[in-house]
């Protein structure tokens, strides 16, 4: 009967494996495989138009001794913290709003889809779409001037790490809102009465009740913009016209002249900076538990 | 009291200066999609209004100094790519968030290792596949390496839909099921399936339009054979013209229109089944 | 027949089903009254096949069935919940089993439909069959459940708190046309609930669950003339109950002495509500307790009244009108509750019980 039973866990045990092997085999033959060999290939001897698979660490040692590439890991960090700080600055009134003072939740669910909807353009036409706006003669120089609030339009709009922080901010901002506005609309509306009845003030409310329970919502939404602002190099090179380099853009340019063991290396200090951002924001909130 | 409906009005005139913000680009974008061709450039002023943009996308317009898009067969091969990618990453997302029904040990490991393809930066992804293909001496395709890596982004996203679909799933109705002498594959086609529906339709509209418009990824990986993106990306390095967004436009009415028959199908199902049941209480009256 | 030896199951090292031993005869109604937490609901579904039990085994007509899987056991299991399959009509629902089953399903529409409208007139769902389960009230969908169980003519009907959900006026209808049901059909229920009325009113035999454990198996008038135990003279919630010790030949609780037979050693001591009578004074060696009036409860054919002890314990004691009118007391009136020695029970030291108390109504 022992037997028996063994058998019985194995067969349920063994149902599980057989879900869960087709996914587990693909991440790891399709994302841990690719992952690991860019590792291996920063270390790998690069000649002019190929790598060979002698170990050296010359590649790492050609990217921290470069100014170019060094300030393009500050630059990377700068821009990220950034887009990060404004993505939150921005987009949390707007979340708090449609989560919190909009209680009707149809109304709540078109707010949150006309956010959306531009994301049913394709990402580089979003892109694109800030040349006319911010160029020298783009509609915000054209408005601020026909306002006479300008006399001469500001050219540090476009092709400048301003032009790419105000890309950066349209595309991802939503990614921040749609987060914390989930959280905030799944707290109970009878906290906040009961909060209000006790007296406290509108800003006591926020300190003390909303801040707390939408944390979760912030942290999920700073680890989407995070990993795709680290990760950038498109919105970049579209706006400003390849003056600011990212990490991303270094990886681009490397493998577009075949020196793949640079852009491994670059790969690599970017896994590492992204790891490190993502654990230090799951430090914060547990994900698996708050899906 | 009072100024609690200042502050939501406040935040009301905020939010719709936000929806102006991320809306604003599209409205350029959108305006500037009339501009005269093919001498009119991306940017103001209007020199007269025309629809030769669109013509020029669409391949109706006289040969110029504007190279056409070269959309015909990359928009063909995304959207097989799309539909590719949305079928085996649900069918993935659905399997493994089936398995996470059932505690095991091990769990929060493979948690993470899923959730990480949707967490890595792209073109971290892209780079380490090139690298692997090129050393194993496998050619780069938009159909096998960039394919599998669409699969590893967006499989990570069915399965958590899944996941939140299972965490409310009523598993009474399954065990009623198999009490009544199914056996669990059946019940799984005949009970669980038709429920969870709403949510494996979710789950292919998430994996279908991130993989259409997936991007980083597919750089390295797609090959010579450009899927939409690329080609559009390809265009960065020249002159742009107001074709992408007369582009642009179009590929915005395209998606609305999938969405909208995506509303409309919902619709459609949730009223029949409403029509059939009040059908049949009349005739029972 | 189905015999369950040496059953157990633990969650996280805390046994919720502890070494059960237990019969079940065909065609009879068998009901099982636990508190929550006791273990009824894991019992069932150990049974149904839903849980792997730790130890022991089950054996049906003399099959042993403890690792088979759920849906090759033959069994017929009503949630609590109904868990009807919200995207079929009631029909759908009742002929789903046997349309659907590995063992020999039905396939011919019109016998399945012959059989699914016979069970719908067994369970007074005639002519609703083209609803959908959205569209019924809570107790048609405990009927629809119901049906769609016993349509598949299960070897035994496990029903978990059916009438749990139901409002009290129903769940009494209810009671009258489960019992009839199963009459007609011959199959042996095994019903849990929590509800000590409808389980003395339901069942041919009771089991009372306790602590992972069947404390006591017998009809349902011997578990409440004789509880097994302190614990089910509780769940019974016929008894007042007292704790205490045994000091010189007495049970003492609180300022209370009860005499006690000889050589018996008691830590509770109960007695029913209906064996306590209200008087100025004890007969000669009668037990007896001082109790101030508190209140009364009218529940139509018989009176429930309050005492209060000295050490501010609460004595109930129930009259049948047909016995006796109705008494009325003054708020805080002293009177003197007194019972007949045999009508005490005494639990010991593990509670199990001591005495030899006759048991039976006063």
């Amino acid at each position: 009967m022992a037997a028996a039973s063994v058998t019985q866990g194995a067969a349920a045990r063994r149902r599980q494996l057989l879900l869960l092997a087709p996914g587990v085999i693909w991440m790891l033959l399709f994302l841990v495989l690719p992952l690991a060999m860019m590792v291996y290939v920063s270390f790998w001897t690069q000649t002019t138009f190929a790598i060979k698979p002698d170990l050296t660490t010359k590649s790492w040692e050609a990217f921290f001794s470069s100014t170019t590439y060094v300030e393009a890991l500050l630059r990377t960090l700068r821009i990220w913290l950034t887009v990060l700080v404004i993505t939150l600055l921005i987009g949390y009134p707007t979340a708090l709003f449609i989560g919190q003072f909009v209680r009707d939740k149809t109304v709540q669910t078109v707010l949150l889809v006309t956010c959306v909807i531009p994301f049913w353009t394709s990402f580089l036409i979003r892109v694109l779409a800030w040349r006319p706006m911010l160029g020298k003669e783009g509609a915000i120089n054209i408005v601020l001037m026909k306002l006479g609030i300008i006399d001469a339009p500001i050219e540090a709009l476009l092709f400048s790490e301003l032009s790419v922080i105000i890309g950066m901010v349209q595309i991802y901002v939503v990614f921040m809102v749609g987060p914390i506005a989930f959280m905030l609309a799944r707290i109970d509306p009878s906290l906040i009465e009961a909060a209000r009845d006790l007296g406290a003030s509108a800003w006591t409310i926020f300190r003390r009740i909303l801040l707390p329970l939408s944390l979760p919502g912030v942290v999920v939404g700073a680890i989407f913009v995070s990993v795709m602002v680290l990760g950038e190099f498109a919105t970049a090179s579209a706006l400003s016209g390849r003056k600011v380099n990212l990490l991303g853009n270094i990886i681009v340019t490397q493998v577009g002249s075949l020196k793949w063991a640079f852009a491994a290396v670059a790969g690599v200090i970017l896994t590492i900076v992204t790891a490190l951002v993502v654990t230090l924001l799951l430090r914060v909130v547990n994900l698996r538990r708050e899906l | 009291m009072h100024h609690l409906k200042f502050l939501r009005g406040g935040l009301a005139v905020y939010t719709a200066l936000f929806i102006a913000f991320l809306y604003g680009p599209f409205v350029v974008m959108g305006i500037l999609s009339f501009q005269k061709g093919p001498e009119g450039g991306p940017q103001f002023p209007i020199l007269e209004w025309s629809t030769y943009w669109y013509r020029h996308v669409l391949g109706f317009a006289p040969p110029s100094r504007v190279a056409p898009l070269p959309i015909g067969e990359a928009l063909v091969r995304s959207l097989t790519l799309a539909f590719a990618t949305m079928v085996v990453s649900t069918v993935l997302g659905t399997l493994t968030a089936q398995a996470f029904r059932e505690r095991f040990r091990g769990s929060g490991l493979v948690f993470y290792l899923v959730v990480l393809g949707m967490i890595v930066p792209g073109v971290l992804l892209g780079l380490g596949m090139a690298l692997l293909a090129n050393n194993l001496g496998i050619d780069r395709n938009w159909w096998s390496t960039a394919f599998v890596l669409h699969v590893v982004y967006t499989y990570p996203f069915a399965f958590l839909v899944m996941l939140a679909i299972f965490n409310r799933f009523d598993r009474s109705v399954e065990e009623a099921s198999w009490m009544l002498g199914v056996t669990p594959a059946r019940t799984f086609r005949k009970v669980t399936f038709p429920m969870i529906f709403p949510g494996v339709l979710s789950a292919m509209l998430f994996a279908f339009t991130l993989s259409y418009d997936e991007f980083p990824r597919t750089l390295f990986t797609a090959g010579s054979d450009v899927t939409m993106p690329i080609a559009i990306y390809g265009t960065f390095a020249v002159e742009i013209h107001p074709n992408l967004f007369a582009f642009g436009v179009l590929t915005t009415l395209f998606s609305f229109a999938l969405l909208s028959v995506y509303g409309i199908l919902m619709a459609l199902s949730v009223r029949r089944a409403r029509m059939r049941a009040t059908g049949i209480q009349e005739e029972i009256a | 027949m189905m015999e369950i030896g040496g059953l157990s199951k633990s969650y996280d090292g805390r046994p919720a089903i502890a070494d059960l031993d237990l019969m079940v005869a065909d065609d009879e109604y068998l009901t099982l009254l636990g508190p929550s937490g006791s273990g009824k609901s894991t019992l069932l579904r150990l049974i149904a096949g839903l849980e792997r039990p730790d130890r022991g085994r089950i054996l049906l007509n003399g099959e042993d069935i403890t690792h088979k899987p759920a849906h090759l056991r033959g069994l017929g299991f009503v949630q609590q919940n109904y868990a009807l399959f919200p995207h079929m009509t009631v029909a759908q629902n009742v002929g789903f089993g046997l349309a659907n089953r590995l063992v020999d399903p039905v396939t011919d529409p019109a016998e399945l439909g012959r059989r699914v409208d016979a069970m719908l007139d067994l369970v007074g769902l005639s002519g609703l069959g083209g609803r959908m389960v959205s569209q019924i009230s809570g107790g048609q969908k405990q009927r629809v459940s119901l049906a769609r169980t016993l349509v598949t003519e299960p070897r035994i009907c496990l029903l978990d708190e059916p009438l749990g959900a139901l409002d009290a006026n129903l769940r009494e209808r209810m009671t009258v046309e489960l019992r009839r049901i199963r009459e007609t059909l011959g199959v042996t229920f095994l019903h849990v609930t929590g509800n000590e009325a409808e389980a003395l009113a339901m069942g041919d035999r009771m089991i009372v669950l306790d602590g992972g454990r069947a404390v006591q198996v017998a009809p349902p008038d011997e578990v409440f003339g004789r509880p097994a135990t302190a614990r089910v003279a509780r769940f019974v919630n016929a008894y007042n109950l007292l704790e205490g010790e045994t000091r010189d030949g007495a049970f003492v609780s609180g300022a209370d002495r009860l005499p006690l037979p000889a050589g018996v050693h008691a830590r509770a001591y109960a007695v029913r509500h209906d064996a306590v009578e209200i008087g100025d004074q004890a007969p000669e060696g009668w037990p007896a307790i001082e109790g101030r009036f508190v209140t009364a409860e009218f529940l139509g054919s018989r009176v429930l009244y309050f005492f209060q002890r000295r050490d501010g314990g609460i004595i109930e004691v129930e009259r049948h009108l047909s016995q006796s009118d109705p008494l009325r007391f003054a708020q805080g009136e002293a009177r003197v509750l007194h019972w007949d020695p045999a009508a005490a029970h005494l639990f010991g030291e593990d509670g199990r019980r001591v005495d030899a108390a006759q048991g039976g109504r006063a």
